[in-house]
């Protein structure tokens, strides 16, 4: 790993991977506190920097990006955009080149155009059942917070999006972008170097200010529901709403969601309500940390007539989590699972570049890998119980989606 | 001792030939050489939704569940259990023409955890019990169920499927296509079979179809490749497992005049999708120009539809479009699909046939052309990123082709395609007059027609 800082202060991490064909860089970028509550304008722009610069139209643009298989593409999470370049190893010069004119010299045309295309994905999006109770869920665990921003927020609010507040927020940008820059390629630092310097060097960067309103926490069970009288399955997110989680309970929370219920087939959610109640083909629990506050939410879909069973049998887990020591050899088990499954976090050189750029985003150390395996390691099961009691024992935020029937048998509605 | 044949292949991107092990009983032993410390063993079984019938629908789905229930050796959950608490991720997936198992694994210190490993993937192909209490009773579906087992995960995957608009647009089209050849049925099956079937029937099709010479097993990753092939074939003793002869099926031609079906559900926008059957996988050349065809048309930002129908449109009814080539053993099918707005379905379907014709009309540049291989060797690239994805494109190259030659000569199969062959073969397959296009649209849009 080298690590480098360019001459206008943007550090640059290169991780050498011999023998890959692919080439892939991942930068960061905060949302700014200004626009922490417009996130609509953040994927407008996004999408706006593909639609041409000062020297290529739009169509040339995605021209040449496709001609050479380079994917520039970006993700909108809680606090920060995302972008992600991988391109054949060959190509990366090319690929900087484009990204460069895209972030320096995008004209933003055609603003209202592009304002109409997002708004029709995103209502395609919300003819997904599971997208809409998503959607719902976040609202309600982050009732009152930016991240409750839905699609439905995103389609109100890019009618109100205006030309200068899209340039205020791309001046802001190109300051603010590439604070951090990682790269994981065949090619050594020699070789990358001088490539990353000739197309960020020249850029400006500045502090910005960010957003620090935390998100409230839960002070009675909220329930919201959609109905969907055509649904077939009723979809169930219950979660927990997370003010402030420490870096030490950041291998907690992974070994929690390890054992009740991330991808795999022996979690506790598995096992219970899939295997031995044969309530759904899947249910799952997942979590997500962001600077302001987090969650830990528990899912499944299923039959409508199953609803209640189906957020009893969470009860029953969620209980039984924080209040019955789990046996050593299930302790084992998921910490062993949880320390084998970082290795898939590192085997493309995409998914090693979105991983040490978090670590960077998060500003943990390099080494932070191996003290977080280090930390699994040291989890007792009274640890497990404790982080339990501590979060799972505030009220819940329920959403469910199910035709109204079905809501009305639960006692929802 | 066994008498193994050994070949090799070269496979792009990747370091060092492919190793190919032909077994004297037809299994096959496969090993791809990958740096990192994850390994991969998969099997592929050449069975699927093409040797169902309007019987026995789903029937290869289901077993795919099954086989993680238990075997003679263990009960159903270790397998799951221990090799989970390894960090694997283990999994499975079925589909028209096979069906495959895998575990992708950390190898651990001094490989500790390959041997167990490929011990019990080869214990789950090769001696599943299938318990009658694992499955569940069969059951009326319009009667209450008091114990429910894996019968209800796959119902409730069946009905998960059913919420999904573009999977309610394929079924629709994929019906249509064909008239007689098993690919006509949805690869998971339907209720009313599944709460149903038999035990017995599944052993059955089990001991038909799970034969020596209908089974490759891949293993990828840095390993020793003496000891696992000689580990894998001791551990996938058939004990004289019987081969059956392989069923052919009549190929099914595009249906003459086309097709067009409409459904409607509660959703907000409409999705049409036009079908088109391709060539049989084996015929490499078409399916790459096939596959090309659909990249030119609608595979990224450049492609025709988006620039056409949605970058420079004056106004906005597409909300998105693609093109894509699935291939198959006894022919692929092209897909062009896209997503409007509701209100403006016939124009909607107009353009899209218009960008169709077009196509088969004046032919692609050479520009599109050079995308369009570039883009294949990136896909080629992608493949070989992770020991996961070589596996996969391994066992598909064996299982549904059926040879990893077809790999070794891509390269040169794509350099001596031509802009004029792009446009004939779009013009043999894509006839606009034959096309079957299915549609979903908005409930309220029903009395419309």
């Amino acid at each position: 790993m080298d690590k480098m800082i360019l001459k206008n202060g943007i550090k640059v991490d290169i991780k050498t991977n011999k023998n890959t064909p692919r080439t892939a860089i991942v930068m960061h970028i905060r949302y700014n506190k200004n626009n922490t509550g417009k996130k609509s304008i953040y994927s407008l722009l996004s999408s706006l920097l593909f639609q041409g610069t000062k020297s290529r139209s739009a169509e040339q643009l995605a021209q040449e990006l496709d001609e050479n298989a380079i994917d520039i593409y970006y993700d909108l999470k809680a606090d920060y955009m995302r972008f992600k370049i991988l391109c054949l190893n060959e190509d990366v010069n090319l690929a900087l080149n484009i990204f460069q004119d895209m972030f320096e010299n995008s004209t933003l045309d055609n603003y209202e155009k592009e304002i109409q295309k997002i708004k029709g994905d995103l209502i395609s999006e919300l003819d997904s059942a599971k997208a809409q109770a998503k959607d719902e869920y976040l609202k309600t665990v982050y009732k009152n917070h930016q991240y409750a921003f839905s699609r439905k927020d995103a389609i109100e609010e890019l009618e109100t999006v205006t030309k200068e507040d899209l340039f205020e927020v791309f001046e802001q940008l190109k300051y603010i972008m590439a604070k951090n820059i990682f790269v994981v390629s065949d090619k050594t630092k020699e070789e990358i170097l001088p490539l990353i310097e000739k197309h960020f060097e020249k850029l400006g960067v500045k502090e910005t200010e960010y957003d620090t309103n935390l998100i409230e926490e839960i002070k009675e069970n909220r329930v919201s529901t959609i109905i969907k009288d055509d649904a077939n399955q009723a979809q169930i997110y219950m979660g927990w709403a997370i003010p402030i989680i420490s870096f030490e309970e950041w291998p907690i929370i992974n070994l929690v969601n390890t054992i009740l219920g991330s991808a795999g087939l022996s979690s506790r959610l598995f096992l219970e309500l899939r295997e031995k109640k044969g309530l759904a083909y899947t249910v799952r629990s997942s979590y997500a940390i962001n600077k302001l506050g987090s969650d830990f939410y528990v899912y499944i879909a299923t039959e409508p007539k199953n609803i209640k069973t189906s957020i009893e049998g969470f009860q029953v887990e969620i209980n039984k989590i924080m209040t019955e020591p789990m046996s050593s050899e299930e302790l084992e088990n998921a910490k062993n699972n949880a320390i084998g499954k970082r290795q898939f976090l590192f085997e493309t050189n995409m998914s090693e570049a979105i991983i040490r750029g978090l670590y960077k985003y998060w500003g943990v150390d390099y080494d932070y890998e191996q003290k977080f395996i280090e930390s699994v390691k040291e989890i007792t099961k009274e640890d497990i119980m404790n982080f339990s009691k501590k979060y799972f024992s505030a009220p819940t935020a329920l959403c469910v989606l199910a035709p109204e029937k079905y809501l009305k048998e639960a006692g929802l509605i | 001792m066994e008498n193994i044949k050994k070949s090799l292949v070269r496979y792009p991107f990747l370091e060092r030939p492919v190793e190919i092990y032909e077994r004297e009983c037809g299994h096959k032993i496969i090993w791809a050489y990958k740096e990192g410390s994850l390994l991969n063993i998969s099997s592929w079984v050449k069975t699927g939704s093409i040797n169902e019938n309007d019987e026995n629908n789903g029937i290869s789905h289901f077993l795919e569940h099954l086989m993680f229930k238990g075997t003679s050796k263990h009960k159903a959950g270790y397998f799951d259990r221990t090799l989970e608490a390894k960090g694997a991720i283990v999994n499975a997936a079925t589909w028209k023409d096979y069906t495959f198992y895998y575990v992708t694994v950390p190898k651990g210190n001094d490989d500790k955890n390959l041997q167990e490993t490929i011990e019990l993937h080869a214990d789950m192909m090769l001696n599943p019990v299938i318990p009658p209490e694992e499955i569940g009773e069969p059951f009326d579906l319009n009667q209450p169920v008091t114990t429910k087992r894996e019968r209800h995960v796959v119902i409730e995957e069946i009905r998960m499927r059913k919420d999904q608009p573009w999977t309610k647009v394929y079924n629709s089209v994929n019906a249509n296509l064909y008239s007689n050849h098993p690919y006509k049925r949805d690869v998971i099956g339907n209720e009313q079979i599944i709460s149903t079937i038999k035990r017995e029937t599944i052993l059955d099709y089990y001991e038909k179809f799970y034969t020596p010479d209908n089974i490759t097993t891949i293993i990828a990753g840095d390993i020793n490749p003496d000891y696992v092939i000689a580990k894998i074939a001791k551990e996938f003793d058939f004990k004289g497992r019987k081969n059956h002869p392989k069923q052919e099926y009549k190929i099914d031609l595009q249906p003459t005049g086309g097709k067009y079906t409409e459904e409607y559900s509660k959703i907000n926008t409409g999705f049409v999708m036009f079908g088109y059957l391709g060539a049989k996988a084996n015929d490499i050349r078409t399916s790459l120009v096939l596959e090309m065809i659909c990249s030119v048309l609608g595979d990224g930002l450049s492609s025709r539809l988006q620039q056409e129908l949605i970058e420079k449109a004056s106004e906005q009814i597409f909300n998105g479009v693609g093109a894509y080539y699935y291939p198959f053993r006894d022919g692929g099918n092209i897909f062009v699909q896209a997503n409007f707005k509701p209100e403006a379905k016939n124009t909607v379907l107009e353009k899209l046939k218009q960008q169709i014709e077009i196509l088969y009309t004046n032919g692609i540049s050479e520009q599109e052309l050079k995308k369009a291989k570039k883009k294949i060797k990136a896909g080629f690239a992608s493949n070989s990123e992770s020991v996961t994805d070589i596996a996969d494109t391994i066992g598909y190259y064996i299982t549904v082709p059926g040879g990893l030659n077809y790999v070794e000569e891509y390269a040169d199969t794509i350099d001596k395609i031509t802009a004029e062959e792009i446009k004939e073969t779009a013009a043999e397959y894509m006839d606009i007059n034959n096309v079957v296009i299915s549609v979903l649209m908005p409930e309220e849009y029903k009395n419309e027609g």
